[in-house]
């Protein structure tokens, strides 16, 4: 669990490119290399331009390391939830 | 092939799920199923475990909802929690480096 934790973390550092946020660029590319499997949409820019809109709380044209994990979060949530909606109907 | 961010997010919900359907409820952590957890997965990251006072204030703090239970929902914010600190250790770390040895 401690290593998938900083590869979250490395993920991201790794495509700032020494900057501290993602820019448009950068977030595309993070998009559509990490998240094509388990996202639709990864291969429109429309589709991830909206996404960075989204996530861009603080509207500066840039994801944060804080907006970052808010993906992350919905992202491993509705995965949670999909997977898990089979062993509910078990139990 | 699934990404390392992808196999990240698969194994942090795999680990959940595995203590989760231990005892009681099975979607959710109990108290016991937390400390084991963060004692098995978490070794490295914390040391607060040990103290039982401690785990009472992280279960507090991640169950919003208030039900006793920490859902996959309330674990994301630890997993988010452990990430801004990992970050912040990682920075640090890389700024140590790039002024070179003192």
């Amino acid at each position: 669990m401690e290593s998938a934790i900083k590869t979250v973390v490395t993920t991201f550092l790794s495509s700032t490119r020494g900057k501290e946020n993602l820019d448009g660029k950068s977030f595309k590319k993070l998009v559509e290399r990490q998240l094509g499997g388990i996202m639709e949409d990864t291969n429109s820019s429309s589709a991830i331009k909206e996404m960075q809109r989204g996530l861009d709380e603080n509207s500066d044209g840039k994801i944060s390391f804080q907006e970052y994990l808010t993906l992350i979060g919905y992202v491993a949530n509705s995965l949670s939830q999909s997977k898990s909606g089979s062993n509910a109907d078990a139990s | 092939m699934p990404s390392e961010l992808e196999n990240a997010m698969e194994s942090l919900i795999k680990v959940f799920h595995r203590y989760a359907s231990k005892e009681g409820r099975t979607g959710t952590l109990n108290r016991r199923e937390l400390r084991e957890l963060m004692e098995n997965e978490l070794s490295n990251f914390l040391k607060s475990q040990k103290d039982p006072a401690a785990v009472d204030k992280i279960m507090k703090d991640l169950d919003t909802n208030g039900d006793g239970q920490v859902d996959f929902e309330e674990f994301v914010s630890l997993v988010v929690g452990l990430s801004i600190a990992c970050e912040q250790c990682y920075q640090m770390h890389m700024k140590k480096k790039s002024l070179g040895p003192l």
